[in-house]
């Protein structure tokens, strides 16, 4: 207290106290001492005093300012990479690639003169780009070169033929290699001058056709990710959209590897044992061969018995057929390892499918899941090769439609458009991961976001931009790919979620038991300190 | 058992032979205890060529858990779920010798393909985290601090080419505080072909085999290569457990025991006291009768119809002075003394009645005739905490050598917490003889008793002690083996719920070296303990943050208020609502006061009040 209190003010106390028992017996029939009445103004304050105050009020605010506040946001904030958040943006609002598929066909002449066939290539050229209403997805001709190095960026090869028939042209896909064969009229070759032919408009309308599947679910997927807005200038039409958005709903995630599980399950003790090696080798492997650029296979079989199915009923209705997978009991827990499982289940039973569609039906397909067959108990406990011939040739079109793979014309087409399709899809989810992941940072201020994160997401836009440029190339898949999973490693980074559910309530009850009693002696010091600063001023102008 | 399957191999060998390459067998033992307990060993083995298995052809073996073996590269398995303490005073020695066994909770060790130890923890992870999933245990919290590499006491069951040898990596680790129950029955039992539909796995019931007074179920997975043949690679599945009859034998939807109803009471007629309305009941230990059905809670649907016919799939030991009654179209077959098999038919339930044996007027049955007299074990092992208070502890082993000639060697296994700070300076073995004339005096220098220590010591949070010791015990002797550890505090966030009941430690492993009569290694397993660490009040961080913060809050204010405050007369600073509105009430009572007592003398309260006032010195 001493400190505080002069021996000046001290004795000033003494003096005082006579005062007011003075004026309370002086005063004796005023029932009320007038406290007020006798109060008077403190001797004034030694401006050294004054001064002092206020270094003392300054100094604590300048600790706490300049040491505490900084310590305090030091060590309570929470770290967060920096990230690109107007281009990834920009990449899920599709500003960033407009996808473009320039697909080269080329011709080869045969036996037309060089001459002609330039007329020919351009006339065709024409006639596509007149019936083509879709910019993303551009047919482009070009002649075959005479070295006939089949290119691995050419989509298509047109052959010419000079053919029997004199008057109408036809044409027929090869069924291994993506190649049209087109037999003409010999008399139908354009002249140089001619504006128009009929060949050439027969071969654009071929071409169309072909490509008709892959425009449109190109076209569904773009107007289907909310980003690509702009470009949804011709929709496809309703019912072609239903099936699509079916077909796309039950196809599987992209992923380079698959494996399939085959199963055969059997409500009593046979059959125990299948030929499904040489099954499948015989009836399935030609199309997983094929399909080896784009997807690796693994598989894994197994017999399982006493599996009773989730639905009793002889005949399965179609309700019924979604719970005839018995989840809880059958083992077909998914394989480890990043690969996605195809589950092929044989069931032996006599149960029948009962819908009004088909008698013959033994099969149906469950969604982004695999496939049921169900097979008639055969006589022996074990079952032969032949009688899964159908199981597996059904298995293996079901494989293709969770794949994804169009449904119309020759198998190289049908994969190549695959190609196509899965890196357009896989460019719009890894921009869509990534929108996600920049509102996700904007809208929740509390998350941190580790380095791993801008790293991911630095990789992901990368590979992004490398595969919008390539669009329509193989390699275009392979970029697409590393951005998608790039982009959803970043997206679920496990330690971003630890700071997401600090509550503020929590915050609060850390912090005002120190900062309640310590904030307001700080205020209200700081408030009375400018108060009688402004005083001092007023009176100091007042006596000017 | 295992005794009976080398006698039974030479009948059944054609048959077996046949159906070698890829086959499946499953057996029931059943062995009546002492004290009406009964022992049932359920064994379920099943092979596939190790070509199939690498092709990813899976018939017997099951699938979920070979794509896990392969994908962690694992060589051989052995996984062990238990429950209870096996009575060795009572029951004798172990089924299969202790080695299809697990100290309580979950253990698991497994050999390891991988080039370096650190590719072999990144698979051991992956194999505790998907074995985890398909067993719906708690596998995965098996990390670091609970994994140990034991040097000395397990060894490879299966044939391993040297090649594979060199690269194996062997590692064990041990969850004593997971909690066996019924939903780990149920994925072992989807493991099996026949799914506990039929066959003797149709008997397994969560109800009783975790009712049991003990039990131990084991996977364990293995190469094997018979002389000559084609290398297999089998999984071996067995559930062994104790029942108590009187126990199992309660109906399912009245468990809880009660007295029974006073003409039921078997009274004991020679006390004097015996009379119409008194009774001593007799002991209720005398043998029951029972059934398969009554003591598994339901009946054996069938045989498995993916086994050999000519193997019998239960079979009981007990003498042949035993009754046995069977159901119909059950064939008996005497394969040893002391032993019976039965041979069920395929579709039809199958029964066995083990009917009550009067002790007493003709044909009186004893004990011996009630069962097998049990086989004394080599080596009896009890471990328990010595020592009080929060800080130290101690640990007591007492390993007895039964046997009145032969000596026992064993290896000792512990793997105790890292919180469990072991000093191994005080490890100590004393050894006493058990009987005779010299009891209780010590024999033989400690040197004698333990041979070899391997120890391998804790770092705080990252892994726990190994303390693996070899030890050898003279015959008909008692070694007591102690250490002392200090308990260490550990950090807020690192208890568990329910930090009051304490800490489990796993039991001990004793792997005991010297063979057994048919050439066979044995181990047995003491029981966990439970540790108590000082534990703290958990709303402490709160305290701890009001505490400080009102401590800081006092100071800081006091010392502040003092530094910018300017002290004045209490006349001299502005006046304080608190202090008017007193004064205000004053001056009200006073004038009441003098309206109302006129004669009184004037100003005395107002004389009080402001005597008073001249005490307090105004702070501003």
């Amino acid at each position: 207290m001493s400190t505080a209190v002069d021996t000046g003010g001290a004795s000033d106390l003494t003096l005082r106290k006579e005062a007011v028992t003075a004026s309370a017996d002086n005063a004796p029939t005023a029932p009320e001492p007038a406290v007020g009445a006798t109060r008077k103004e403190p001797p004034p304050e030694k401006p050294s005093d004054t001064r002092r105050r206020s270094w003392v009020v300054a100094s604590f605010w300048i600790i706490v300012l300049f040491l505490g506040l900084p310590i305090w946001w030091h060590t309570t904030s929470i770290y967060r990479a920096n990230l690109p958040l107007d281009r990834m943006l920009e990449w899920s609002d599709g500003k960033a690639c407009r996808p473009v598929f320039p697909l080269r066909i080329s011709l080869d002449p045969g036996s037309l003169q060089d001459q002609e066939a330039e007329n020919l290539l351009r006339l065709t050229q024409h006639a596509l780009d007149d019936l083509n209403d879709f910019p993303a997805h551009h047919l482009r001709l070009q002649l075959a070169q005479k070295e006939a190095k089949q290119g691995s960026d050419v989509a298509l090869t047109i052959r010419l033929t000079p053919g029997e028939s004199v008057h109408t042209a036809t044409s027929s896909l090869h069924p291994h290699l993506p190649i049209l064969d087109v037999s003409y009229p010999p008399n139908s070759i354009p002249t140089p001058m001619s504006s128009s032919s009929g060949l050439a408009t027969y071969i654009a309308a071929q071409l169309r056709s072909n490509f008709a599947e892959e425009q449109n679910i190109i076209n569904y997927l773009l107007e289907s990710s909310t980003a690509h807005q702009e470009q949804r200038s011709k929709s496809v039409s309703q019912d072609v959209a239903q099936t699509l958005s079916k077909r796309v709903t039950r196809s599987l995630k992209y992923a380079r590897t698959y494996h399939l599980t085959f199963s055969l399950f059997t409500n009593g003790p046979s059959p125990s044992s299948w030929d499904i090696e040489s099954a499948i080798d015989q009836y399935m492997r030609p199309v997983l061969d094929m399909l080896a650029p784009i997807h690796n296979f693994t598989l894994d079989t197994q017999v399982q018995l006493y599996a009773a199915p989730g639905v009793q009923s002889q005949v399965l209705s179609k309700e019924d057929l979604s719970a005839f997978i018995n989840a809880a009991e059958w083992p077909l827990s998914p394989s480890i390892g990043g690969a996605p499982t195809v589950n092929f289940v044989v069931y032996i039973g006599n149960q029948t499918i009962g819908t009004e569609a088909a008698e013959t039906s033994q099969s149906w397909l469950i969604p982004q899941w695999g496939s049921v067959y169900l097979l008639a108990p055969p006589s022996s406990v074990h079952v032969a090769s032949d009688t899964l011939k159908q199981p597996i040739l059904t298995f293996t079109s079901h494989l293709l439609s969770l794949l994804g793979t169009p449904q119309s014309g020759s198998l190289p087409l049908r994969l190549s458009t695959l190609t196509r399709v899965r890196s357009a899809d896989l460019l719009l989810r890894a921009s869509s991961s990534l929108g996600s992941l920049a509102r996700l940072s904007l809208a929740l201020k509390s998350i941190s976001i580790p380095s791993s994160v801008a790293d991911g997401v630095a990789k992901s836009m990368h590979h992004l931009e490398l595969a919008c440029a390539s669009l329509g190339n193989p390699e275009s898949l392979e970029h697409a790919q590393i951005a998608e999973a790039e982009a959803e490693r970043a997206f679920f980074e496990k330690s971003m979620v630890g700071q997401l559910y600090f509550p503020d309530e929590h915050k609060i009850a850390v912090y005002l038991p120190l900062l309640g009693p310590v904030g307001v002696p700080l205020v209200m010091g700081l408030l009375n300190e400018l108060k009688a600063w402004r005083n001092r001023r007023r009176q100091k102008a007042k006596a000017a | 058992m295992r005794l009976f399957t080398s006698v039974l191999t030479p009948l059944f060998c054609l048959v077996a032979s046949a159906a070698a390459a890829s086959d499946y067998h499953e057996q029931l033992v059943l062995k009546p205890l002492p004290q009406n307990s009964v022992l049932a060993s359920f064994d379920f083995k099943s092979n596939t060529s190790v070509a199939q298995f690498e092709a990813h052809n899976f018939r017997y073996f099951p699938r979920s858990l070979a794509q896990i073996l392969q994908h962690a590269g694992t060589r051989e398995l052995h996984l062990r779920f238990s429950l209870g303490r096996w009575d060795a005073e009572t029951w004798g020695a172990r089924p299969w010798h202790g080695t299809k066994e697990g100290s309580t909770g979950v253990e698991l060790w497994a050999w390891l393909e991988a080039g370096s130890d650190e590719e072999a923890d990144q698979k051991w992870l992956t194999l505790t985290n998907a074995l985890s999933g398909l067993f719906c245990a708690s596998l995965n919290f098996i990390d670091s601090t609970r994994t140990i590499r034991p040097v000395m006491s397990f060894r490879p069951e299966g044939d391993h080419p040297n090649t594979t040898m060199t690269n194996m990596h062997l590692l064990h680790g041990v969850l004593p505080r997971e909690v066996v129950c019924t939903e780990n029955l149920t994925p072992f039992l989807k493991l099996l072909p026949c799914k506990g539909k039929a066959g003797i796995s149709s008997l397994l019931d969560g109800h009783k085999l975790f009712d049991a007074s003990w039990q131990s179920m084991a996977i364990d997975v293995r190469p094997v290569c018979p002389a000559g043949g084609e290398c297999v690679l089998e999984i071996e599945q067995t559930i062994d457990m104790v029942l108590d009859i009187e126990r199992s034998k309660r109906p399912r939807d009245n468990p809880i025991p009660r007295p029974p109803p006073g003409h039921e009471l078997k009274c004991n007629t020679s006390k004097p006291y015996n009379s119409h309305d008194t009774c001593f009941p007799t002991d209720s230990l005398s043998a029951q009768e029972w059934t398969i059905s009554q003591v598994f809670g339901k009946s054996m649907k069938g045989t498995c119809p993916l086994t050999d016919p000519a193997v019998p799939p239960v079979c009981i030991q007990a003498p042949h002075s035993r009754d046995v009654f069977t159901s119909a179209g059950v064939t008996e077959l005497k394969v040893k003394e002391n032993e019976r098999c039965y041979l069920a038919p395929a579709e039809d339930d199958f029964e066995l009645v083990l009917p009550h044996m009067p002790h007493e007027g003709e044909n009186a049955k004893s004990d011996a005739d009630e069962y097998v007299k049990p086989e004394t074990p080599l080596l009896y092992a009890e471990r328990s905490f010595t020592g009080h208070g929060q800080q130290r502890g101690g640990v007591q082993t007492i390993f007895t050598n039964p046997s009145p000639d032969t000596e026992v060697e064993f290896v000792y296994l512990e793997s105790l917490p890292w919180f469990m700070r072991i000093y191994l300076h005080t490890l100590q073995a004393r050894i006493s003889h058990r009987t005779g004339s010299d009891k209780g005096e010590t024999l033989a220098p400690e040197g004698d008793v333990i041979q070899e220590i391997y120890y391998r010591p804790f770092l705080d949070r990252e892994r726990g002690t190994q303390l693996e010791v070899r030890m050898r015990i003279p015959p008909a002797s008692t070694v007591f083996m102690t250490y002392d550890f200090e308990k260490s505090i550990l950090r807020y966030t690192e208890y568990p719920p329910d930090a009051n009941r304490g800490f489990d430690v796993a039991g001990a492993v004793i792997t005991i070296t010297t063979l057994t009569p048919n050439g066979k290694t044995s181990s047995l397993r003491t029981t966990g303990l439970l540790l108590n660490l000082p534990t703290p009040d958990f709303s402490m961080p709160y305290n701890v943050i009001i505490f400080t913060s009102t401590a800081i809050a006092l100071a800081f204010g006091g010392l502040y208020n003092i530094l910018v405050r300017r002290f004045v007369g209490q006349d001299e600073g502005p006046e304080v609502s608190l202090v008017r509105l007193k004064g205000k009430i004053r001056a009200a009572v006073s004038r009441l006061q003098s309206k109302t007592k006129k004669p009184g003398p004037p100003g005395m309260a107002a004389e009080v009040a402001g005597g008073k006032e001249k005490e307090a010195a105004k702070i501003e």
